[in-house]
C-alpha cells in the first residue's frame, strides 16, 4: 500500500523524537551518577567521564551524615503520609463526584481556591499551630497537614468522572452499600489512578523541603532533602559527597515508580470491563 | 584463652565501664545546642571551643546542628516570627549584616551579654553592629576583613610584585588587570554580576553605608556611594574579569587558576588553601582604595558573623559562660582555629599569638595574619541597619545597566527610589 | 417509593465520605488562610503590627519590585504552561500505542525528571548551564553558537533556563495523568474510527482530547497554580548566595517576592500576605475561565 513509506517515516521520526526526549530526560541523572565517582575538583571542572573516587565519596558521606537515621526519617514520612493521603483523599474525591450536592459543590469550589494560596504565606500560622499542639520537631507535624490534599482530592474527582455509572448502579441493585461499592467495585477499577496517585504523593512527601526545614530542629529528625541542601551550602562544598547524597535522595522515588508503573499496563488489558 | 572467651571478657569489661560512665556523668550532662552553617568551618570551631570548655566543665556537651546558611536564616526568622520558643537552640550563628534586623524585629528574643563579656577586647566595628540601646548581644566570631588575594606567579609575569600592590586605587587595579591579561592570558578577576558585595566593600572602606547611623536612606547625595558605584561600573565595563554565576563558578575560577585574583573576605582562605599544589603561588595585598573620597582606606569587611544566645535558651547561663570563657578570652583557642579552619577571630589580643605572627608559606612567606589583623583594626565601623538585603537587591537590579555603560546618576536615582519604597 | 430514602442515604454518605478530609483541612488550611487574610490588613515590621486597612493594597500599585515579579510570573505562565501541556499530551498519546516498541523505557525515561529532589536537580542544572558548562560546550561543539551563552548571567537567558527546567521536570508528571486516563478509554472507539478512515491526527483531536477533557482541565489548572506559585526553581537554579531570582530579579516571581518579604528582608508579613492574595485572585480568575471553557455543553 502507498501508505507504507510515509508510515515508515512517521515511525522513524517518532522514535527519534522519543529518543531525544529520553536523552534529555536522562542526561542529568547520568551526570549525577558520574559525579559520585569523581572528586569535587573534577566535578567543578566539568569532567563528564567516570572517575575512581566513588569509594572515597561514599565513605565521606557516611562519615558526615547519619545516613540510616536520615533515610528512615524521610521513608517514614513518605510511606505513612502516602497511605493516609490515599485513603482520606480518594474517599473525599469519590464523595464529591459520585454523591453530589449543591453545598458540597460550593465547598469544593472553595477548596480549589484554597489551593492557590502559596505555602510561604501559610508557614508561620501553621508553625504556631504545631507549636500549640506540641508537635514541633516531630514527623506528625509534617504528615498531618498533608493528608487531606486538595490536589489529590481534585485528581481523584476528575478521574472518577470516568468511573462508569453502570457499575455503581449494578452494585446497588445487588444490594451493596456505598462503602462496599467503594471498597469492592471502585478500588479495583481505579487501580491505575491509585497507582499514579501513589507515585505523585510519595514523591511530594519524599522531596518535601520547605516545611520540614521550618518544623524540624534536630539532627535526629532531619530528612534527606535538608541534608543535601546543607551539604551544598558550605563555603567549600564537597561535590562528590553532594552527588552521593543526591543519588540517595532520588533512588527511592525511582524504585517506587518502577514498582507501580506496571499497573498502567494492567489497565490496558481490559481491567475496566 | 579462646577468642570467644576473650571477646566475652572485653564486652563485659566495656559494659562495666560504660555503666560506670553512665552513672558517673549522664546525670550531670548539660546539653548546649548550637545552630550554624558549614560544619567544616563554623561547626568545627565550635567543637574546638567545646573541647576546651569541657576540660574545666566535664559535664558540658555541645550539639551542633547544621543547615544551609539561607535555610538557617529562613528557619530562625520563621520561628521567631511565630513567637514560639519551642525547640530554639541555645546559641545561633547570625551573619553581621542581619544583626540589627533580628535585634530590632524580635525584641527580647536575644540575651544581652554586656555584663558577662569584656567588649573592649574586641574589634570595635564588630561590637558596634550588635549593640542596641546600650546593650551588646553578640559574641563576635569571624571577621570578614577584606584583602586582595592574588597569584604571585601571574602578577610577577606581568611585572608586578608585592610592593607594587600596596597602595593602589581601583583605576590602577584595572590597569594591572589589563597588563596581566596581556602578559599571561589570564583575566584578573571573576565577578558575579548579580552580587552587590563589591559595592558593600567599597562603601565600608570609606566609612559609609546604604543608611546613616540613624537609619535614614543614604544613597542619593552620598558621595561615597557615588564613588563606589562609579569605580565598580568602570570595573564592570572593563574587560578584566570573567563573568560568573553562582558560588561554585566564582570560586572555581580562581581555585583552578583560570583567573589571577579575587578581592573578598579573609574567610576565603580555607577555599584557596584547599589546593595544596598552589602553595607558594599566592599572596595577599590590601584592597584598593576609593579615589577622591574623604576617609577612604584600604580596609573593609565582607560578611563575618557572630554568635548570639537566645533568651529562651534552656541552658542560657551555661551557654553565656561557655562563650565568655572560651570565645571571650582564650587567645590560644584563636590560634588553633586560625591554623585549622582559617577562621580569623575578632579578639584583638589574639594577634599577639604565635599563629597570628607566623608567616604563611602558602602565601609566599607573607605575614598574612598580621596584615589581616592590622587591616581589621582599621575597618571603619558602620551601622549596617535593618535593610541591607533590600538595598542589595536594589543595587543588583541596576548592575546590568551599569555594565552596559548606563549612567551612574540614573542608577543612583533608581536605587534610591526602590530602597525608599521597600523600607516601610 | 424508595427514592427519598435513597436520596437521604446518598446525602448522608456524601458527607461521611468527605468528612475526614474536611476536618483536617479545616484545621490545617482554613485557620492559616484566615490568619493570613487578617495579616494582609496589617502593616509593620516583624511582629510589631498595627491595622493598616488598605495600605498594603495601595502599596502594591506603587511597588516596582512587585510589578516586576508580576510580569515575570506572567511570562512564565503564558510560555511554559501551554508548552508543557501540549508536549505531555503528545507523549502520552504516542506512548499509549501498544505497537510501539520500548514503551516502558521511554515512559520511565520521560517521567524520571519528576522524581529528582529539587536540590539535586538544581545543582545539576546550575553546573550544566554554567558559562563553561556542558550545554555551552555542546552547542559550541556542533557550531550552533560561536560564543558561550551567559545562561545564568543574562536576564533573558535566565528566564529561558527556568522555562526549560520546569518543562524538563514536569512534562513527565502531566504525561502520567494523561496515560492513566488514556488507559480507561475503550480501544474499540479507536478501532471503529480507524475502520471509518479517520486519520490519526483527527482521531487524536476529535476523539482523544474530548475524552480526556476532565484530566486536561485538571492538569491545566494545577499547572497554572503551580506556575503562579513558582518558587522552587527560581530560588535554587537562578540563585546566588542564597538569593533567588537572579540575575537582578529577572526571574523574581510572586512567590519568591513573598518569601523575600517574609524571610530575607526586614519581615513584613502583612504585605507578604497581601501579595499572596494577589496570587489567589489571579488563580481564581484563571481557574474560572478554564472551567468555563471546558464546561459540559448540553
Amino acid at each position: 500500500m502507498t501508505a507504507n513509506p510515509l508510515a515508515l517515516l512517521g515511525r522513524t521520526l517518532t522514535y527519534l523524537a522519543l529518543s531525544l526526549a529520553a536523552f534529555i530526560s536522562i542526561f542529568p541523572f547520568y551526570w549525577m551518577i558520574v559525579g559520585t565517582t569523581n572528586t569535587s575538583a573534577d566535578i567543578i571542572k566539568g569532567k563528564s567521564g567516570f572517575g575512581s573516587a566513588l569509594f572515597t565519596n561514599v565513605a565521606n558521606f557516611f562519615a558526615q551524615v547519619d545516613v540510616a537515621r536520615v533515610f528512615w526519617n524521610s521513608a517514614y514520612i513518605a510511606v505513612v503520609g502516602t497511605v493516609l493521603t490515599l485513603a482520606v483523599s480518594s474517599l473525599a474525591g469519590y464523595g464529591f463526584e459520585i454523591l453530589r450536592s449543591k453545598t458540597r459543590e460550593r465547598i469544593f469550589a472553595a477548596l480549589l481556591l484554597m489551593l492557590s494560596v502559596p505555602f510561604a504565606a501559610l508557614m508561620i500560622p501553621l508553625f504556631m499551630m504545631m507549636a500549640k499542639l506540641g508537635l514541633i520537631n516531630t514527623h506528625a507535624a509534617i504528615i498531618l497537614p498533608a493528608i487531606a490534599s486538595i490536589f489529590i482530592i481534585f485528581y481523584f474527582r476528575q478521574a472518577t468522572k470516568a468511573f462508569p455509572a453502570e457499575l455503581r448502579d449494578a452494585a446497588k441493585i445487588d444490594g451493596l452499600k456505598e462503602w462496599q461499592i467503594f471498597l469492592y467495585v471502585y478500588l479495583p477499577v481505579m487501580r491505575p489512578t491509585y497507582a499514579a496517585a501513589t507515585i505523585i504523593i510519595f514523591m511530594a512527601n519524599w522531596n518535601n523541603y520547605l516545611w520540614p526545614l521550618i518544623v524540624l530542629q534536630t539532627n535526629e529528625q532531619k530528612t534527606i532533602t535538608l541534608v543535601v541542601s546543607s551539604l551544598t551550602s558550605a563555603y567549600y562544598p564537597d561535590y562528590g559527597v553532594v552527588m552521593v547524597a543526591a543519588v540517595l535522595a532520588t533512588l527511592p522515588t525511582i524504585i517506587i515508580f518502577f514498582a507501580l508503573q506496571r499497573r498502567f499496563v494492567a489497565g490496558l488489558l481490559g481491567a475496566v470491563k | 584463652m579462646s577468642t570467644a572467651m576473650q571477646g566475652l571478657r572485653l564486652t563485659f569489661g566495656a559494659a562495666l565501664t560504660t555503666t560506670g560512665l553512665l552513672f558517673g556523668t549522664t546525670a550531670m550532662a548539660v546539653d548546649v545546642t548550637v545552630w550554624c552553617w558549614d560544619p567544616n568551618f563554623n561547626g568545627a570551631t565550635m567543637k574546638e571551643a567545646a573541647e576546651r570548655y569541657k576540660a574545666s566543665h566535664p559535664d558540658f556537651n555541645l550539639i551542633v546542628v547544621d543547615f544551609a546558611k539561607a535555610d538557617l536564616e529562613t528557619k530562625l526568622q520563621a520561628q521567631l516570627a511565630s513567637g514560639t520558643t519551642d525547640g530554639l537552640p541555645d546559641i545561633v550563628l547570625v551573619e553581621d549584616y542581619g544583626a540589627q534586623k533580628y535585634l530590632q524585629s524580635f525584641p527580647g528574643a536575644f540575651q544581652p551579654l554586656s555584663d558577662k563579656v569584656d567588649y573592649s577586647a574586641f574589634a570595635p566595628y564588630k561590637v558596634e553592629l550588635a549593640t542596641l540601646e546600650g546593650q551588646t548581644y553578640s559574641m563576635p566570631f569571624d571577621s570578614g576583613v577584606t584583602g586582595l588575594f592574588y597569584r604571585t606567579d601571574y602578577l610577577a609575569e606581568a611585572g608586578y610584585d608585592e610592593a607594587a600592590l600596596q597602595d593602589i586605587t581601583w583605576d590602577q587595579l584595572i590597569e594591572i588587570g589589563k597588563a596581566v591579561e596581556a602578559k599571561t592570558g589570564h583575566k584578573l578577576l571573576s565577578l558575579d554580576l548579580n552580587d552587590a558585595g563589591a559595592i558593600r566593600i567599597l562603601m565600608q572602606s570609606a566609612g559609609s553605608w546604604y543608611f546613616t547611623p540613624d537609619g535614614e536612606v543614604n544613597i542619593a547625595g552620598n558621595p561615597v556611594f557615588k564613588a563606589a558605584l562609579e569605580a565598580y561600573a568602570k570595573v564592570l565595563q572593563s574587560d578584566i574579569y570573567k563573568p560568573v554565576s553562582g558560588w561554585t563558578e566564582y570560586t572555581g575560577a580562581f581555585t583552578s587558576g583560570e583567573v589571577a585574583a579575587t578581592f573578598t573576605g579573609v574567610w576565603m582562605t580555607g577555599t584557596i588553601k584547599a589546593n595544596p599544589d598552589q602553595s607558594g603561588k599566592w599572596g595577599v595585598a590590601p584592597i584598593p582604595k576609593l579615589d577622591g573620597v574623604e576617609g577612604a582606606t584600604h580596609a573593609s569587611n565582607l560578611g563575618g558573623s557572630s554568635w548570639y544566645v537566645l533568651s529562651s535558651a534552656p541552658q542560657k547561663d551555661v551557654a553565656v559562660d561557655f562563650l565568655a570563657e572560651v570565645w571571650g578570652k582564650d587567645v590560644d583557642f584563636y590560634q588553633k582555629i586560625l591554623v585549622n579552619q582559617g577562621a580569623l577571630g575578632s579578639l584583638t589580643a589574639a594577634r599577639d599569638g604565635e599563629a597570628f605572627k607566623a608567616s604563611d608559606d602558602f602565601f609566599s612567606g607573607q605575614p598574612v595574619w598580621q596584615n589581616f589583623t592590622t587591616w581589621l583594626g582599621e575597618i571603619p565601623g558602620v551601622n549596617y541597619g535593618l535593610f541591607t538585603n533590600e538595598a542589595d537587591a536594589a543595587v543588583a537590579a541596576q548592575l546590568p545597566a551599569l555594565k552596559d555603560g548606563g549612567s551612574v546618576d540614573d542608577a543612583i536615582a533608581a536605587i534610591d527610589a526602590q530602597v525608599r519604597q521597600q523600607v516601610q | 417509593m424508595a427514592n427519598p430514602d435513597l436520596r437521604r442515604t446518598d446525602r448522608l454518605n456524601g458527607w461521611l465520605f468527605v468528612m475526614p478530609a474536611l476536618v483536617l483541612l479545616g484545621l490545617f488550611m482554613v485557620f492559616p488562610i484566615l490568619w493570613s487574610l487578617w495579616m494582609s490588613f496589617q502593616t509593620g515590621r516583624g511582629m510589631t503590627l498595627k491595622f493598616g486597612g488598605f495600605a498594603n493594597i495601595s502599596r502594591l500599585t506603587q511597588d516596582p519590585v512587585f510589578l516586576h515579579a508580576l510580569s515575570n510570573t506572567a511570562v512564565f505562565l503564558v510560555v511554559q504552561v501551554p508548552l508543557m501541556i501540549i508536549l505531555a499530551l503528545i507523549f502520552a498519546n504516542v506512548l499509549n500505542n501498544p505497537n510501539l516498541k520500548f514503551r516502558g523505557f521511554f515512559r520511565t525515561a520521560i517521567f524520571l525528571p519528576c522524581v529528582t529532589s529539587l536540590v539535586a536537580y538544581s545543582v545539576l542544572f546550575k553546573s550544566m548551564f554554567a558559562n563553561d558548562g556542558v550545554i555551552n560546550a555542546f552547542l559550541e561543539g556542533v557550531h550552533l553558537i560561536s560564543e558561550p551563552i551567559p545562561w545564568l548571567a543574562s536576564p533573558f537567558w535566565a528566564k529561558v533556563v527556568i522555562i526549560m527546567a520546569i518543562t524538563w521536570r514536569w512534562t513527565g508528571y502531566n504525561m502520567i495523568f494523561y496515560l492513566a486516563a488514556l488507559q480507561n478509554i475503550d480501544r474499540s472507539i479507536y478501532e471503529a474510527a480507524r475502520i471509518d478512515g479517520v486519520p490519526a491526527w483527527a482521531r487524536f483531536v476529535y476523539l482523544t482530547i474530548p475524552l480526556l477533557k476532565p484530566v486536561i482541565l485538571f492538569t491545566t489548572i494545577i499547572s497554572t497554580i503551580g506556575t503562579l506559585q513558582l518558587f522552587d526553581e527560581v530560588m535554587n537554579i537562578t540563585a546566588s548566595g542564597g538569593v533567588g531570582g537572579t540575575p537582578s530579579d529577572s526571574t523574581l516571581t510572586l512567590s519568591l517576592y513573598i518569601y523575600n518579604l517574609s524571610f530575607r528582608f526586614m519581615p513584613n508579613f502583612g504585605y507578604a500576605a497581601t501579595v499572596s492574595y494577589v496570587i489567589v485572585v489571579l488563580v481564581g480568575i484563571l481557574s474560572f475561565v478554564q472551567f468555563w471553557v471546558a464546561r459540559d455543553r448540553k
